[in-house]
């Protein structure tokens, strides 16, 4: 029995070390807190957004395996949703950069003072599509 | 004193990393190289000729620094030439300013648009955030909700909102001002680019068997 419970602790544990690491590997690879750091100039804070990360990490492992209830007015959901969304947004505009799309695509087709506008497209592309998604989507 | 003789007697040449000129334009020292020299040869020096554009020549031609060396030397013999910095230059020629045109950046907006919609629609499928959102929405208020909104919208514009965060377009100028990840992106293949066609179009850089 007691090898039972210790060999389970040790797969859970393994898991949690491979998932962990590779967590915030993908967030160094990204680079979203350097970039973060340097928009607001806090790079001697850094340390405490480790900390950041891996208390929310914390958390959020708890609210999904534990399920509790806070009881708390709907429109904390507000400030939560769009921290949720910068987030995405930021890793999914680090991984176009990391990926080079918009440099070769811009140089291709001659549009090199224009980027901004390619730019625009994908982030009005991305709050439509969301937005349809939630609102129409999945309702039909 | 012969310390200043030497001294005076030196050219010192940098060369230019990029210079765009006209078709049939007459490209001079002056346009592709910074120059320090004696004053008395500096003038004839700037305008000496280094290379006639000609229809050949199609849209890029790589001058390599020994060539220059070689034509100042021809003519000032036993000229001193430092050089400082790049050992070539390369010449664009441009051949008429091309205008983008309205309906090709038209499509490729909307292929963009409705590309990154139905991507990052995949990806919240993907990742099923549907039931997620419904779970956080239970937990933050304790009441089941199928329509989660209050969480969903702005959930979606964060997700524009961060985008723009982080390539630093719209607070470019007061928080501060490095450049974007994207400038500096275009920077990094702009000189991949360059370092391609300096190798690969001066016919200098290699030298192959049977090269005639």
């Amino acid at each position: 029995m007691i090898i039972k419970i210790l060999f389970t602790a040790f797969i859970g544990f393994a898991g949690g070390l491979a998932v962990g690491a590779g967590f915030v590997a993908f967030l160094t690879v990204l680079g979203i807190i350097p970039r973060l750091t340097q928009l607001t100039k806090t790079m001697k804070m850094i340390h405490w957004y480790e900390w950041a990360v891996i208390s929310g990490a914390i958390a959020g492992i708890a609210a999904s395996l534990r399920d509790p209830i806070f009881g708390m007015h709907p429109f904390v959901l507000i400030p939560l949703g769009l921290a949720g969304g910068v987030y995405v947004g930021m890793l999914s505009a680090a991984l176009t950069e990391v990926l080079n799309v918009l440099p070769i695509l811009a140089k291709r087709i001659g549009m090199d003072g224009e980027i901004v506008m390619l730019l625009m497209a994908i982030v009005f592309g991305k709050i439509f599509g969301s937005i349809f998604q939630w609102v129409y989507f999945i309702h039909h | 004193m012969w310390g200043v003789n030497v001294l005076e007697k030196t050219i010192y040449l940098r060369m230019r990393q990029r210079v765009q000129v006209r078709p049939d334009e007459v490209v001079i020292l002056k346009d592709m190289a910074q120059i320090i020299a004696p004053e008395n040869i500096v003038a004839s020096l700037e305008d000496m000729v280094i290379h006639r554009v000609s229809k050949q020549d199609q849209s890029i031609v790589i001058i390599d620094v020994m060539k220059v060396i070689g034509i100042i030397t021809n003519l000032y013999k036993g000229a001193e030439i430092q050089t400082i910095g790049p050992a070539q230059t390369i010449i664009e020629v441009i051949y008429k300013k091309k205008g983008v045109s309205v309906p090709f950046f038209l499509l490729i907006w909307f292929l963009l648009f409705f590309g990154s919609a139905l991507a990052i629609m995949n990806f919240h499928d993907d990742v099923s955030m549907r039931s997620v959102q419904e779970k956080i929405f239970t937990i933050i208020t304790g009441r089941h909700e199928s329509k989660p909104f209050l969480f969903q919208i702005p959930y979606s514009i964060g997700l524009g909102l961060g985008m723009i965060l982080f390539f630093n377009h719209v607070f470019r100028k007061r928080i501060n001002e490095e450049p974007s990840p994207l400038e500096v992106e275009m920077f990094n293949y702009q000189q991949d680019l360059d370092n391609y066609v300096i190798i690969n179009e001066n016919k200098e850089s290699f030298k192959r068997l049977h090269d005639h």
